[in-house]
């Protein structure tokens, strides 16, 4: 069916316009809280802050450009999408194994790109595609789904990116039980998985199998890994109901917390504006999650339905490891916050996504 | 097709009831931590008293086969401190001037921005001051103005017993510089650390050095240790034992003294490398105790090149050492036999070139055991014009040139085996057969190093096994066959003993020992023809096989071949050493 395209403004006047102003908020915050974070490394702070800003805007023509084309596009590319994502994972991979140690991102002159996030998306489009043509209804459907996710999902994991490869996963089984696949599969899969768990404890690296030791228990290495769980602890505890102010915390100044313009953004932002401030940053996420789901509700497109349950499964993902790591409540896995921390490639494909969602938005506005 | 979306729908309520559930949670957890425990942290966060300490992990030593030291620790003294403790009172100007006080000239600028440049977190130590011996930090401690925030902290610094004698082969070790930094960002390393940045102690890293140690102690508001929470203590770097016979590498560097050039001896079944010599050399102690930019200038800039390892780096022409590969090709390809001949009249035209022999007046009539021993040039042209150019490239490939050995050394260079295709490529010129002509005898677009012509020799003295050279005993022996038929070999191994008994090497033999090889005279475009001699010995049963070049040696024959015998009777005949001549 043919569709008359909407121009860029007619677009812009009927964007879901509390969604967009949630991700706008959440943006902000996280530059400057990693503005506040960057101040403990004697003013490379700033340089942090300026470089997000500059990913702000490149991630605002990418959601133009995506607005423009609108999602149908996409999900009709979906498959191509995809191969082109395997042969970049696949690429960094060989590169990793060329250059010593891992590698998960290419170099592109002055920033770096990382597949693995853009393959987030990619995963999304030929799961909302596979799963409207092949409704996980059969086994095979559902194996079929699956493969799909495990395919990129390995090619992340070797690179090794545990936490990504994660998101995969967390993408496939929010995605396959929207899809309508019968309890009994992702529930006989979770099984297996909890059975496999004393055999993948073998695979994991030296790192991996510490980071989880110390999740039950900091205290067992208090100076090395368990460090950061303590200290990220110590942070978020520490900004007490209303927080020690902006640009006040102690803990990421005198660098007591590792990492902390990416991986421990959100214990930054909570030792200075404390549970009320982290509060607010749960609502604006819970804003973006109800207009999300609510979009997806409303359009009558399947494939489109299970395309935003995929991109909100992955931002739930990342923001409740995120926020739970910092608590040293789960493991620490260095998952960017979404929209907040620091990182370019991440918020590139996060506004790709939102795009997308918003481009489903406007498809239920039309009369026909 | 049935509708799913009522279904999809239902998922999606769902799914959205599960978000909300996990935020409720997160927000049950933010409030447990954040208002009913916010006591707890803002005590704990306030009283950060927690300071580290980092203990540099003692390296393994290096010594050569018979138990010699290449390289050992000597303890000297740090003054560390917490950049927490030292920014509060002028502690660069105190410092400085105590340390002037009591000889140890530094100054409060170059205090601050070694500081400065080691800072990483607050609470974690840094280096004021280093190399102080024992008696200069007795001293100081016992000075009543040394800072009481500050303590020593005894370090080992690296020293070279051998010096200058196996600078190339240990290389020397420095403080990590900014991109080894954050090339080995897996924590294992931190600034002012010392890294292999040379030889064998860059190669064996991470053998050689060991985990570091770490120790968090409790302090006081004055920076002073109230206790200590946990340490792990650093372990010891594993010691490496090298197949160098450091008594040979000195006999190598006598026979070297004054030219240029360089010497290898190798085990030809193992690949065991005994000596591994290049001249001229240079001292690594001051080295791995810091040089000014001046003094590293002058090492680099020097224009013998004393850093330049020519054993593994240099590459030169293997001029007629390589004769002996071509005639084990040409016997393989069945090009030649010992019975065919040829007529030497001292000159050799192709098209409208002339290619002369060495020998002007000729050698009359030769077969190959005859061109080998005298070295005759016109023989070889022919044996390389009926190869062919693609199957003389085919068997330097075969024997390893154009490629490095694989030697556990940084640095190596792989040689050159330029063919028509690279011709073209670079000059726009097609292959004349003239080009080949040069080939045959060594010359032309083939560069090796000295190593590689070892290699090659190894393989006519093994019984036709290609090896990997290797320093380090742990190394292990890697040998392919090349399957070569014994009888060819035969014959080569009998030219190159004529070559020493009778023909232009005759030199190496005057040692008690009898050596098989052969010389080389490497055009040079730059002075005078580099001497080169490639052999091993016992001639009947080779043990070991060894390469002299001596950079504008003039002939092989005067120069080379005596250091490869003499070299050779050092390693086979024990008691004979300190008597030769």
């Amino acid at each position: 069916m043919e569709e008359k395209r909407l121009s860029l403004r007619e677009n812009l006047a009927s964007l879901d316009r509390l969604q967009f102003l949630s991700v706008l908020a959440l943006f902000f915050l996280g530059v400057a809280s990693i503005f506040s974070a960057g101040a403990g490394f004697d003013g490379r702070g700033s340089g942090f802050a300026a470089r997000q800003l500059l990913w702000g805007c490149l991630s605002a023509v990418a959601y133009l450009g995506v607005l423009q084309v609108g999602y149908a596009r996409f999900l009709s590319w979906a498959y191509r999408i995809y191969a082109f994502a395997l042969v970049l994972l696949f690429g960094v991979m060989v590169l990793g194994m060329t250059v010593k140690g891992s590698q998960s991102w290419f170099h592109l002159g002055f920033f770096r790109f990382q597949p693995a996030e853009f393959g987030k998306i990619a995963l999304i489009l030929v799961l909302a595609k596979h799963f409207c043509r092949y409704p996980p209804l059969t086994l095979p459907s559902f194996l079929g789904g699956l493969a799909l996710a495990g395919v990129s999902g390995w090619l992340v994991l070797v690179q090794p990116d545990a936490g990504s490869a994660m998101v995969y996963g967390a993408i496939a089984m929010v995605t396959v039980a929207v899809a309508g696949a019968p309890w009994k599969y992702p529930a006989g899969l979770i099984g297996l998985m909890m059975a496999a768990v004393p055999l993948g404890w073998q695979f994991l690296k030296e790192y991996q199998k510490m980071r989880i030791r110390v999740f039950l228990d900091p205290w067992v290495d208090p100076l090395g890994a368990g460090y950061n769980v303590i200290q990220s602890r110590i942070a978020v505890g520490s900004g007490g109901l209303l927080g020690k102010g902006f640009m006040e915390g102690l803990q990421s100044k005198l660098r007591f917390l590792p990492e902390p313009h990416t991986d421990f953004i959100f214990s930054v932002y909570c030792e200075e504006f404390g549970f009320i401030g982290a509060v607010g940053m749960l609502l604006l996420f819970g804003v973006l999650f109800w207009r999300l789901i609510e979009t997806a509700m409303r359009t009558k497109d399947s494939r489109a339905k299970v395309l935003i349950a995929g991109i909100s499964a992955w931002i739930w993902f990342q923001m409740a490891e995120s926020i739970g790591m910092s608590m040293g409540l789960l493991p620490v896995t260095g998952l960017p916050l979404p929209l907040v921390s620091y990182g370019g490639s991440s918020l590139l494909a996060l506004s790709v996504a939102l795009a997308l969602a918003q481009s489903v938005y406007i498809s239920t506005l039309k009369t026909y | 097709m049935p509708d799913f979306r009522p279904v999809l729908n239902l998922r999606l309520k769902l799914w959205r009831a599960a978000v909300l559930l996990s935020m409720g949670i997160l927000v049950g957890g933010l409030y447990f931590f954040q208002v009913v425990h916010a006591d707890t942290y803002i005590r704990l966060a306030s009283n950060n008293r927690l300071r580290l300490i980092r203990f540099p992990p003692v390296r393994g030593e290096i010594y050569d086969r018979n138990g010699a030291l290449l390289a050992v620790n000597v303890t000297t003294f740090d003054i560390m401190g917490y950049p927490m403790d030292i920014e509060k009172n002028d502690m660069p100007e105190r410092l400085a001037e105590l340390l002037s006080a009591h000889g140890i000239p530094y100054t409060a600028e170059d205090l601050s921005r070694s500081i400065k440049r080691q800072s990483w977190a607050p609470y974690r130590v840094v280096r004021l001051v280093g190399n102080i011996t024992l008696a200069q930090m007795a001293d100081l401690v016992a000075d009543p103005e040394f800072p009481r925030e500050l303590f020593p902290l005894p370090v080992w610094r690296r020293t070279y017993p051998a010096g200058s004698l196996a600078s190339n082969i240990t290389g020397y070790v420095g403080e990590i510089s900014e991109n080894e930094l954050r090339q080995f960002s897996e924590g294992n390393y931190a600034a002012g650390d010392q890294i292999g940045k040379n030889g064998i102690e860059r190669q064996y890293e991470d053998v050689l050095r060991g985990t570091p140690g770490e120790e968090s102690v409790e302090v006081d508001a004055r920076g002073r240790k109230i206790r200590t929470i946990d340490t792990r203590p650093a372990g010891r770097g594993e010691d490496l034992h090298l197949t160098l016979d450091l008594g040979a590498q000195r006999l190598a560097a006598d026979l070297m003294k004054g030219y240029r050039g360089a010497i290898v001896v190798m085990d030809a079944h193992t690949g065991e490398v005994l000596v591994l010599y290049s001249s001229p050399s240079y001292d690594n102690n001051p080295l791995a105790w810091g040089v000014s930019l001046r003094e590293w200038n002058a090492l680099v800039k020097d224009p013998e090149k004393p850093m330049l390892d020519r054993s593994i780096s240099g590459q030169y022409p293997p001029a007629s050492t390589f004769k002996a590969l071509m005639g084990l090709a040409a016997l393989e390809e069945k090009e030649t036999t010992t019975a065919l001949t040829a007529h030497c009249s001292g000159a050799f035209t192709v098209g409208n070139r002339t290619f002369r022999c060495w020998k002007r007046s000729g050698h009359g009539t030769v077969n190959l055991l005859r061109a080998l021993q005298e070295s005759c040039d016109v023989y070889f042209y022919q044996v390389g014009l009926k190869l062919g150019i693609s199957r003389i490239l085919k068997w330097c490939s075969l024997f390893g040139l154009g490629s490095p050995t694989g030697i556990d050394l940084p640095g190596e260079s792989p040689g050159v085996t330029a063919g028509p295709d690279w011709k073209r490529a670079r000059f726009k010129e097609s292959w004349y057969q003239g080009d080949t002509v040069n080939y045959s005898i060594g010359q032309g677009f083939l560069l090796t190093t000295p190593l590689q012509i070892a290699r090659l020799y190894a393989v006519i003295a093994n019984g036709g096994k290609l090896v990997r050279p290797h320093l380090s005993s742990t190394a292990g022996v890697v040998a392919r066959n090349l399957s070569l038929e014994k009888k060819n070999l035969d014959v080569i191994r009998k030219g190159l003993d004529y070559v020493v008994r009778r023909g232009t090497g005759r030199q190496a033999g005057s040692f008690g020992i009898t050596v098989a090889g052969k010389t080389g005279t490497a055009q040079n475009a730059h002075g005078d023809d580099h001497a080169l001699f490639a052999g091993y010995a016992p001639m009947d049963n080779p043990k070991y096989v060894a390469v002299a070049l001596i950079e504008a040696g003039l002939h092989g024959s005067s120069v080379a071949s005596p250091m490869v015998g003499e070299i050779l009777s050092y390693l086979l005949v024990p008691e004979a050493r300190g008597k030769a001549q």
